[in-house]
């Protein structure tokens, strides 16, 4: 009897160099990935890049600034060649400020309850569905958390949210503010995301020589194989490049054949 | 504060008491209320207070000094009244429930469209290119008081009623605000009527209210057999115990609110 071929989940190629490669083809479509990182360590880009990306491949975008304004973000990426201004002007990729959309919900106030939560994933689902958003980010979600109070309603909120973009197919990045990124570290702010996300990819620094280098880890992707080594990223002029880390001097308290 | 001098002219032209607009209640009040008052009418509904507001305007001895600022009624209902009475149009009047009704309203009520509706591609395109919040939050208890500041030496002023702030704004600051309008009232002597509900008020800060004001007048409804019948108590007259009474009043075509019996309080 002859074997029965593998069941592989239709991809979302990310397009950053490197990445695709860990994740054996790309994001599993409908994946709700935490891109959680410390300050610094590239997740705006990345997430930025991300977009392009699809959005160079004719999809449909979107992007909720929580963290800075809609302006300083696209004032920060143009200095990237691979971005370019047309694609929000043309509406390929929708940059939404999180502030303005709290203000046309009447969001305005400290903290949200049940119906505020579901008002805001509707509103998310809403533009997803309306534009046929297939690559989606949130920058960050550990900001809109902020201003829910209870850890049940925070899962609740990430729970309906990704089940109803998955059904839409629109695969989602999470980014997530976080203060370490070593072994031991929480790779979300409450908790919860990291429990609840598909995909979980961890950005940050190691010193080495002297200098902060950035890494990038996937620890965990639903769907797919993948590799869960460290990569060192380099944001450049062209985008994101990741390559693999040489495993020797990766953390500086270790010691190292060239600290010894 | 800067020293106002006052000319002889003006000193002469405005005298030492203006009239209310009600002409039997000046004469029971031993010409009118002095300037520099500030009075302050607790009311209760449907006993004739905002027709007695209004008509503490129509003196309008400077109309571009006078200003009636209603905080329930619209442009159009109190231009009626005024004309049906034949008082004047010139002075100034604005509106805070309309301009609340056309700022904060308008906007909780597309919010609650939005978060029961959903968004429709139009409003998602204008959403994307929406780059920053409107962020005014207007603050209709500090406009008001600067307006009523702004105001010239013996100005004439109606704020009715503060009922619309004291539900909206902490006590402490509609507080401060009546202090800093009866500072500003006595010095450029000013006059000034506030009116603020009785109904539901705090009895703490009704206290304090009626120690700022100069003058206290209690608004009262009550039924007698099938009719009404509506009065108005002086219950403070600073430096003026004798001017205290009760004025059962009516309101006729010809003179609108009139007393028609006065009873000295003992």
């Amino acid at each position: 009897m002859m074997p029965s071929s593998v069941y592989t989940r239709d991809r979302c190629v990310t397009g950053i160099h490197g990445l695709d490669e860990i994740l054996r083809g790309g994001i599993p479509y409908g994946s709700t990935v935490l891109a959680a990182g410390t300050c610094g360590s590239g997740k705006t880009t990345l997430a930025m890049e991300f977009l392009v990306r699809g959005a160079l491949a004719g999809e449909a975008c979107a992007h909720f600034t929580a963290t800075e304004p809609s302006v300083k973000l696209l004032e920060n990426i143009r200095q990237y060649s691979f971005f370019d201004m047309n694609m929000v002007d043309t509406g390929l990729i929708n940059v939404f400020d999180v502030d303005v959309l709290y203000s046309w919900l009447g969001l305005d106030k400290a903290t949200f309850d049940l119906d505020d939560v579901h008002a805001l994933i509707k509103a998310i689902v809403d533009i997803v569905n309306t534009i046929g958003v297939t690559r989606l980010v949130i920058d960050s979600v550990t900001t809109l958390c902020y201003k829910i109070k209870s850890e049940q309603l925070i899962r609740d909120f990430l729970f309906t949210l990704g089940k109803k973009l998955a059904t839409l197919g629109c695969t989602t990045v999470l980014i997530s503010e976080i203060t370490s990124a070593t072994e031991n570290a929480h790779w979300s702010s409450f908790g919860v995301e990291e429990a609840i996300a598909d995909g979980i990819i961890v950005m940050g620094d190691v010193e080495r020589m002297g200098h902060l280098l950035r890494f990038l880890q996937v620890v965990k992707m639903r769907g797919t194989p993948h590799s869960r080594a460290k990569h060192s990223i380099e944001l450049t002029q062209l985008g994101v490049m990741l390559t693999p880390m040489l495993k020797w001097g990766a953390v500086s308290d270790q010691k190292t054949r060239w600290g010894a | 504060m800067a020293d106002i001098t006052f000319s002889s002219e003006d000193e002469e032209f405005f005298g030492k008491v203006g009239g209310f607009g009600v002409p039997k209640f000046d004469a029971v009040m031993g010409g009118g209320v002095p300037r520099g008052f500030m009075i302050v009418a607790f009311t209760q509904t449907g006993s004739g207070s905002e027709l007695f507001a209004k008509q503490f305007t129509s003196p309008a001895e400077e109309p571009e000094n006078t200003i009636l600022i209603s905080t329930n009624e619209a442009q159009q209902e109190i231009i009626r009244v005024y004309e049906k009475y034949g008082w004047p149009l010139d002075i100034g009047v604005r509106t805070v429930g309309e301009e609340y009704n056309a700022s904060v309203l308008e906007r909780d009520l597309l919010a609650s469209r939005y978060r029961l509706e959903g968004f429709q591609l139009p409003d998602i395109q204008r959403l994307a290119q929406t780059r920053f919040v409107d962020t005014e939050n207007r603050d209709f208890l500090t406009e008001v008081t600067n307006e009523v500041m702004a105001l010239d030496p013996y100005f004439r002023a109606v704020v009715d009623s503060m009922d619309f702030f004291v539900q909206r704004e902490d006590p402490s600051r509609v507080i401060s605000m009546m202090r800093m309008l009866q500072a500003h009232t006595q010095m450029v002597r000013g006059l000034l009527l506030v009116t603020i509900s009785s109904d539901g008020l705090p009895p703490g800060l009704r206290q304090e209210v009626a120690g700022i004001a100069d003058m206290v007048l209690e608004f009262k409804v009550r039924t007698i057999g099938t009719d009404f019948e509506t009065s108005m108590t002086v219950t403070k007259f600073r430096n003026a115990p004798e001017n205290l009474r009760i004025l059962v009043f009516r309101v006729t075509p010809e003179e609108c609110i009139t007393p028609e019996t006065v009873e000295r309080i003992a």
